[in-house]
């Protein structure tokens, strides 16, 4: 059995003396046995630690050259990508075990989110949301100020986790190097490794900057520690469902710069233009992909697919093909392992969909071949939107115009995250237009779902110059 | 109004002989014929189970054991009408929703399943809630079935009412909700007069009692042999109560003595009760683990969660119940409960519990949420 020791916490190599273990967590399973060592928090040690953030953000990271930051961070994107990094390797071997999540589901996930993490990814998300990333820098001449304008990030950015997909805290990480704030994170319970892994590839790159990051884990809803560390900050990023953050909300003084990622959802459209025979099979496949990935954990996943009659394919027959592809899927990429209350709905809502089959409705029930691998559930619109329990569940609503389903996506606007388009015609403007109108943050293709590029609007916010403050000065002859 | 076929009478009488011969015994083989004949009847009865049993490639004639029934899903039992003869349905069933609260649970009962229903009650009950056979004055915090005509508790309640209640018995829950005041008169009067009481209802209903007791500073000291009997959890409209709590808690507000508080497990889905072990074992002074029995016309089954497979016993999963007395719907019912089984008989577990978001996007329960709070 292969043994590995991993921390709950990353904190700058000026403190590592300074944590105390709390306890430690094991995970096992028939071929290794991680511990998990968690750490023992309280307000002295959090602090010091946020002292230290300032501190070393003042000294280094503030007058760091953006050019140089996104360098760092290309550097760190590359080596994940690098399928013999030690760290990668090491991810790839525990974060499975603790997240139940499949070997080949963290692999593509930790791909996915680097690839979209590099040196043009980040220029391009900096001149998106700031136009001039120099601004960053120094007072940049704006000719239509007729001044000049600089962009200042928070001191020190709180951001609280509460969500399991592997690779994703390090975005947060990332877009507050590029705004030049120190950065304190809480992991989640459900993934707490990644997040200090890649802090340790940032050390190995510039250590001076990764004195300006830290992890740590605590117990959700801890009394004590989330208003006071709250209390400190002067950005709080939140990632988490609905009533979490909410809840954390309330801890947060008015005065700090609050940035709230909710859970969302997604759904695609395919038009009858594009329910053709001949591109059945890749556009099943792209489907099945968006449905399969980070087993439909992440909001970019879609609830239900939406598909238009009229077209040279059935949208019935179009599931068949689907149902195909998420088994070949399943094959390749398996799904992770999931709770009883999971597998259970899962059952539950194949068999309610069985019996309406059976009961000679326009339903159909296509299923793994044993377990809850993957459902693919077809009937006509019922005119409301229902979530999927997730897991590889995917809804297909058959409809007559694609533009009837607005007004069933209309309630859940606030939610609506993602959106696959395929329609092929002249609506397809039209459409889109409608389904921004309505709330939708992502719109893409079938099969892109769960790639978004770096520089996208993150449940429609721009994570980046939502951060910054500016300071203009109007006094261009003296300047 | 048209009477059921005869093949239906028939079983009936037998199951319901079955069931008369007591729950003090074991009798497989004769649970295996009557489920086999039961099955018989349903599969040619109710075509959408047939056509079910069918795809799976189940037919009567080629099972020779009551594990071989499939089993039905609960949710099932919200898409759609499973009675074997709708058109004699007296009473239909509802259940209160859990995921899906537009879509509650539906069953229908005929009249030979009412019966049926009837006989388990007052078997069962005469074992495990009054093995000592006290006549007691049964106060009921639930709706009365005219007030709740689609609420299995309150039916099965009434009937607890009729044959073992003295005449005083009574619901406390009318129009106005919960009649306090009169629970607290009829409590005092117990004391007065010395006369037992058994105190049943929804678990939360039993929680909030406590809580009011408690804010008024009121207590009790129910004559001995008084007991209560509470089912279905908290769901929400109470405290979350640990059993050993809850137990003390009815001796310290009530006056129940620890042996004489009994948990129930009932569902719309299944006609017979499961009552846990406490009171019947306290009588017949067995020193054993308290779990819920199966009486002889019933059987549980704990299965894995992911292939829905028997588990090895001790295992925890989810719990699919067999009930004889489900003639006039469908034997096998698959739930969501999660539990194991242990040498007396099982536990449950309740519902299996809502994980937490294991990623960022909205899940069914949190959309569920969200719309309530709406």
């Amino acid at each position: 059995m292969e043994n590995f020791e991993l921390e709950a916490f990353y904190v700058p190599p000026g403190l590592k003396d300074r944590v105390k273990l709390a306890r430690t967590l094991v995970y096992e399973d028939g071929s290794a046995r991680i511990l998990l060592k968690i750490p023992s928090i309280d307000r002295t040690f959090i602090q010091s630690l946020i002292h230290h953030l300032r501190e070393k953000r003042g000294s280094y990271l503030a007058d760091l050259p953006i050019e140089t930051i996104v360098q760092v961070l290309d550097e760190a994107s590359r080596r994940w990508l690098d399928k013999n990094y030690p760290l990668r390797k090491l991810a790839l071997k525990t974060i499975p075990l603790i997240t139940g999540f499949s070997p080949e589901v963290v692999e593509a996930s930790i791909d996915a989110e680097m690839k979209s993490s590099l040196r043009e990814d980040m220029w391009r998300a900096l001149s998106l949301e700031i136009g001039n990333p120099l601004y960053l820098n120094d007072f940049q001449y704006s000719p239509q100020l007729g001044g000049y304008s600089r962009a200042f990030g928070p001191e020190l950015i709180v951001s609280i986790f509460s969500e399991n997909i592997p690779a994703l805290p390090h975005l947060l990480f990332m877009r507050s190097a590029l705004v030049k704030s120190a950065c304190l994170g809480k992991v989640a319970r459900g993934e707490p490794t990644f997040a200090p892994l890649y802090l340790k590839t940032v050390e190995e790159i510039d250590p001076e900057m990764a004195e300006c990051m830290a992890v740590l884990y605590w117990q959700g809803g801890e009394e004590e520690i989330e208003p006071f560390l709250f209390g400190q900050a002067d950005a709080v990023v939140l990632f988490g469902g609905v009533e979490t953050c909410r809840s954390l909300l309330e801890k947060i003084p008015r005065r700090v710069k609050t940035l709230v990622h909710g859970h969302r959802l997604g759904f695609g459209v395919i038009g009858r233009q594009r329910m053709k025979r001949q591109e059945l099979e890749r556009l099943a496949e792209e489907v099945a992909l968006d449905c399969s990935m980070f087993d439909q954990q992440a909001c970019l996943a879609p609830h239900v697919y939406y598909l238009e009659e009229g077209g040279e394919v059935s949208p019935k027959e179009f599931c068949q093909a689907v149902a195909v592809a998420m088994e070949r899927l399943n094959q390749r990429m398996p799904r992770g392992r999931i709770t009883p209350h999971e597998a259970s709905t899962i059952h539950q809502l194949r068999a309610a969909y069985e019996f309406r089959e059976l009961n000679g409705e326009e339903v159909l029930v296509l299923t793994s071949p044993s377990g809850t691998d993957w459902t693919v559930v077809y009937e006509k619109d019922p005119g409301a939107f229902s979530p999927s329990p997730l897991n590889r569940f995917i809804r297909i609503y058959g409809v007559e115009d694609i533009f009837r389903i607005l007004s069933s996506l209309k309630p859940i606007g606030p939610f609506l995250q993602n959106a696959a388009v395929a329609i092929g015609d002249k609506r397809e403007k039209e459409f889109i237009g409608m389904l921004g109108e309505l709330g939708v943050a992502r719109i893409t293709s079938p099969g892109k779902m769960s790639i978004p590029s770096m520089m996208w609007h993150h449940d429609g916010i721009s994570p980046l110059a939502s951060l910054l403050r500016w300071c203009d000065v109007e006094k261009k002859d003296e300047f | 109004m048209s009477e059921l076929p005869k093949e239906a009478l028939d079983l009936d009488q037998k199951i319901i002989d079955f069931i008369r011969k007591g729950t003090n015994r074991k009798d497989n083989e004769g649970f295996n014929s009557l489920a086999l004949e039961v099955f018989g009847l349903q599969f040619k009865s109710i075509p959408l189970y047939r056509r079910y049993c069918e795809k799976r490639g189940i037919k009567p004639e080629k099972i020779s054991s009551w594990e071989e029934i499939p089993a039905l899903p609960t949710d099932v039992f919200k898409v759609t009408e499973l009675s074997m003869f709708p058109s004699l349905t007296m009473r239909t069933f509802m259940t209160s929703g859990t995921t899906m609260p537009e879509e509650r649970g539906k069953v229908g009962y005929d009249e030979g399943g009412l019966r049926l229903m009837d006989a388990t009650i007052e078997e069962a009950a005469s074992s495990f809630l009054f093995p000592d056979g006290m006549k007691t004055k049964i106060l009921i915090i639930a709706p009365s079935p005219e007030m709740a005509p689609h609420m299995i508790m309150a039916y099965g309640m009434n009937r607890l009412k009729d044959y073992f209640g003295l005449p005083q018995s009574r619901f406390l829950v009318g129009r106005e909700g919960f009649e306090v005041e009169t629970l607290l008169k009829e409590l005092r009067s117990s004391e007065e007069e010395d006369i037992p009481v058994t105190l049943c209802g929804g678990s939360f209903g039993f929680v909030n009692f406590f809580d009011y007791c408690r804010e008024k500073e009121l207590r009790f000291k129910l004559p001995p042999g008084s007991r209560t009997l509470d089912a279905g959890g908290f769901k929400g409209r109470s405290r979350e109560v640990k059993r050993e709590e809850f137990v003390r808690e009815c001796g310290e507000a009530l006056g129940i003595k620890t042996n004489y508080s009994v948990n129930l497990l009932g569902m719309t889905e299944i006609s017979s009760q499961f009552y846990d072990s406490t009171l019947r074992n306290f009588h017949k002074g067995l020193h054993a683990e308290v779990a819920k029995l199966n009486p002889p016309w019933t059987k549980t089954v704990v299965v894995d969660p992911e292939s829905l497979k028997p588990l090895p016993d001790g295992e925890t999963g989810l719990l699919k119940h067999y009930d004889l007395a489900n003639r006039g719907h469908i034997l096998a019912i698959q739930t969501d409960d999660l539990g194991r089984m242990n040498p007396e008989g099982f536990e449950v577990f309740g519902r299996s519990k809502e994980a937490e978001a294991k990623g960022c996007s909205l899940t069914i329960d949190e959309m569920t949420r969200i719309e309530k709070g709406r």
